[in-house]
């Protein structure tokens, strides 16, 4: 029986290596995979993403404890789509379309994955289409539009606007992020949520399905 | 109502008399205090401090300032209108703008001749006598434009979104007329030679926001200007009174958002014309890199931020009076020399540069960029400390521009070691320490290889006055922009150039 703990250490610290191989032996030896997730993955990033707020770690820090979670991620998600287990939710995140930076929007796609969820990432410059299409097709809880310009701001807006008009806003909660916005500008366009960053867009998913399961 | 308030502003102990509910913003942009949002009320940087008298809390400014600020006296000049008398602390302070005062070969012509360096932030013009190459007079101003955002991507927001093209197109023309005037002051009548040429450099979008072209390209996915070329005008197309009515030539732009400042910076340093690779820096409000040699040059501009004049760093400050701009470490302790033999009120980019790299030096600062010990602060002269967070701004502005430099050298196919020359264009390349600047990670060449080179952007106008024939075509034919996020290692460079070097 593998030191589980190592697990929990080397997601903290951003070592892949050590997190996949252990991952590997641990599931060899037919360790509950759900408890490799919430009982040291999870909590490991929840500790990282704790450091982050703390101004304790930074950037990168934060991509390489979430890159050790995903590598462990992909080696257990086999194993838990065989048995139909459903991931705590699903997350389409993207960057709006006419913006092109997606470090930022990366970077909340990884802490959701850290914090359990499944996300569908469209990538940066994804149009309303891509959203929509996505929500049709996969079952999605939560939205999440990233912009980090002025002015590809009101791309939000008029993405969620897209969302109405296609008859599938009801169907997800939305949350917005990115540098130039705020609360404020977040309930203006009628997003459902606004995040100042990676690490409070996790505890904003949990707390939004958590309130209301959407169906 | 129209009882006059009077507003005494500290520390330039300047009073003035405005009509009741004046806005504080449209005071104090006057004085040479900056709005970086636009005066949206989104970045605290136009604080000022109520010393005496009151000025009411407006709602906006609860949610930005703390309630500890609040209680000291902070306030939002954007969003102030004084009705009673006040005493105010400006956090900012008056701006210092480099001009060019250096030598450099010409071919002598006639008459007069102006070259306009057009900043985001400041605007410098020079009257040069074509003849002897000598510099008459100089003049120098904020760029009027930055009541209405101070980074280049707020003014394509405000033409854009908020209809403003025409009003920051005659912001900018009336800016440079009345610089003009200035200089000519003394120099007009019968007597006078007349003015034969005018040059304006500035990016690309200066470019159009002078030259009446549409910015709507430059804010929407690729970011490409459709028009960037040279763009020539007689100096009554803009309402400028001009004995002679001279040219004004604005000289293009080099793709994407890098223009004419960097090409005019390439005539300066004969960048162009090099046959060892050489690079071009230039850290401004927006940061611009180049490396090349005469057959082929690549440039990018970053995303730095405004982390190198002091913006977003929470004691951060111009390089004015009262500025740290030098740190070391003597006897076990910190020295800190401080502009203007004042008492430290802030530091500036040069300042921080130093101050991280002494830090890390001494364990104050850890690679990953930490601050360690409970406080999180790294006290340097009393009262000015740097935060956590003034790090980690620090460490974004810097892994952005070395980053840049990486991705350009490896598209040249090439290594710093093969670079000869780095020219540190503007006033920070002026101040910056380069052994500081190498510990940090900034700027990974050797100290003999960085040589801080002045206004570029002002020399290279200058010597456009002079040969009016210049092939800009094959020049632009050897340039190549490219964006520096399309790039499929972006993010993995960039991360990776977030932490500081260990020794």
């Amino acid at each position: 029986m593998p030191d589980l703990q190592k697990l929990y250490d080397a997601i903290l610290n951003g070592d892949n290596k050590a997190a996949a191989s252990i991952t590997k032996e641990a599931l060899a030896q037919a360790v509950e995979p759900m408890d490799l997730v919430n009982k040291y993955m999870i909590p490991a990033m929840d500790e990282v993403g704790r450091r982050f707020e703390s101004e304790d770690c930074f950037v990168p820090e934060l991509l390489l404890s979430a890159r050790a979670m995903k590598g462990s991620l992909e080696l257990i998600r086999p194993l838990l789509a065989a048995r139909g287990t459903e991931p705590a939710g699903r997350v389409a995140i993207g960057t709006v379309q006419g913006d092109l930076h997606d470090i930022g929007k990366n970077l909340v796609a990884s802490m959701l994955e850290g914090g359990g969820f499944e996300v569908v990432d469209l990538g940066a410059d994804v149009s309303p289409e891509k959203f929509i299409a996505a929500i049709q097709s996969r079952r999605i809880d939560v939205v999440a539009l990233s912009a980090l310009l002025t002015v590809t701001m009101p791309t939000m807006k008029t993405t969620i606007e897209a969302l109405t008009l296609a008859g599938v806003r009801q169907k997800v909660k939305v949350i917005v992020g990115g540098a130039p916005v705020t609360k404020e500008y977040a309930k203006q366009i009628g997003a459902d949520g606004f995040a100042e960053n990676a690490i409070s867009a996790v505890s904003l998913v949990r707390k939004m399905l958590a309130e209301q399961p959407v169906a | 109502m129209d009882q006059p308030v009077r507003i005494r502003l500290e520390p330039l102990g300047e009073v003035i008399e405005v009509a009741s509910g004046t806005p504080l913003k449209d005071v104090l942009f006057l004085r040479g205090v900056e709005f970086p949002c636009g005066g949206h009320g989104r970045c605290k940087r136009c604080r000022i401090k109520v010393l005496a008298g009151n000025l009411p809390i407006a709602a906006a400014e609860e949610s930005l300032l703390s309630p500890g600020e609040l209680a000291e006296g902070w306030r939002l000049a954007c969003h102030a209108r004084p009705e009673t008398a006040v005493t105010l602390e400006v956090a900012q302070w008056e701006t210092a703008i480099l001009a060019d005062d250096s030598t450099f070969d010409f071919t002598p012509g006639e008459g007069l001749g102006i070259a306009v360096d057009l900043g985001t932030t400041t605007l410098v013009a020079q009257l040069l006598d074509l003849s002897t190459g000598r510099t008459l007079a100089v003049s120098s101003t904020l760029n009027p434009q930055a009541t209405c955002g101070a980074d280049i991507m707020s003014r394509v927001q405000y033409a854009v979104l908020e209809n403003g093209q025409h009003r920051l197109e005659a912001f900018i023309r009336g800016a440079i007329g009345r610089l003009i005037r200035n200089l000519l002051q003394g120099w007009t009548g019968p007597e006078a030679p007349p003015v034969r040429r005018i040059t304006i450099v500035g990016n690309t979008v200066m470019h159009h926001l002078f030259c009446g072209i549409d910015v709507t390209p430059l804010s929407r996915v690729p970011f490409e200007p459709v028009r960037d070329g040279l763009e020539v005008f007689r100096a009554t197309d803009l309402g400028w009174e001009i004995a002679g009515d001279a040219p004004v030539n604005f000289l293009p732009c080099l793709g994407g958002f890098v223009g004419s400042d960097i090409l005019a910076g390439f005539l300066a340093t004969r960048m162009q014309e090099s046959d060892a690779l050489v690079g071009l820096i230039d850290l401004g409000t927006n940061g611009e890199i180049a490396f090349g040699t005469r057959d082929r040059i690549i440039c990018a501009s970053t995303a730095a931020g405004p982390a190198f004049e002091g913006g977003l760093i929470s004691m951060g400050m111009r390089a004015s009076t009262g500025a740290i701009t030098e740190v070391t470490a003597s006897d076990g302790g910190l020295q800190c020399r401080v502009i203007g033999n004042a008492s430290p009120r802030g530091i500036c980019g040069s300042g921080l540069v130093d101050a991280v790299a002494v830090g890390l030096e001494h364990g104050y600062v850890q690679p990953n960029g930490r601050l360690p010990g409970p406080s999180h602060r790294f006290p340097l002269c009393p009262p000015v400390e740097l935060t956590q967070g003034d790090i980690r701004q620090l460490q974004l502005a810097k892994g952005a521009v070395a980053a840049g430099i990486r991705i350009i050298l490896a598209r040249l196919g090439a290594s710093p070691s093969d670079v000869q020359r780095v020219y540190l264009a503007g006033a920070f390349g002026n101040y910056i320490n380069r052994t500081s600047a190498r510990r940090i990670g900034l700027i990974d060449f050797p100290n003999d290889v960085v040589e801080p080179a002045g206004n570029t952007a002002l020399l290279g106008a200058k010597l456009a006055l002079f040969t009016p024939d210049i092939d800009f075509a094959s020049i632009r034919a050897r340039v190549q922009h490219i964006v520096l996020s399309a790039d499929p290692n972006f993010e993995e460079i960039y991360v990776g150039e977030m932490g500081f070097p260990t020794a």
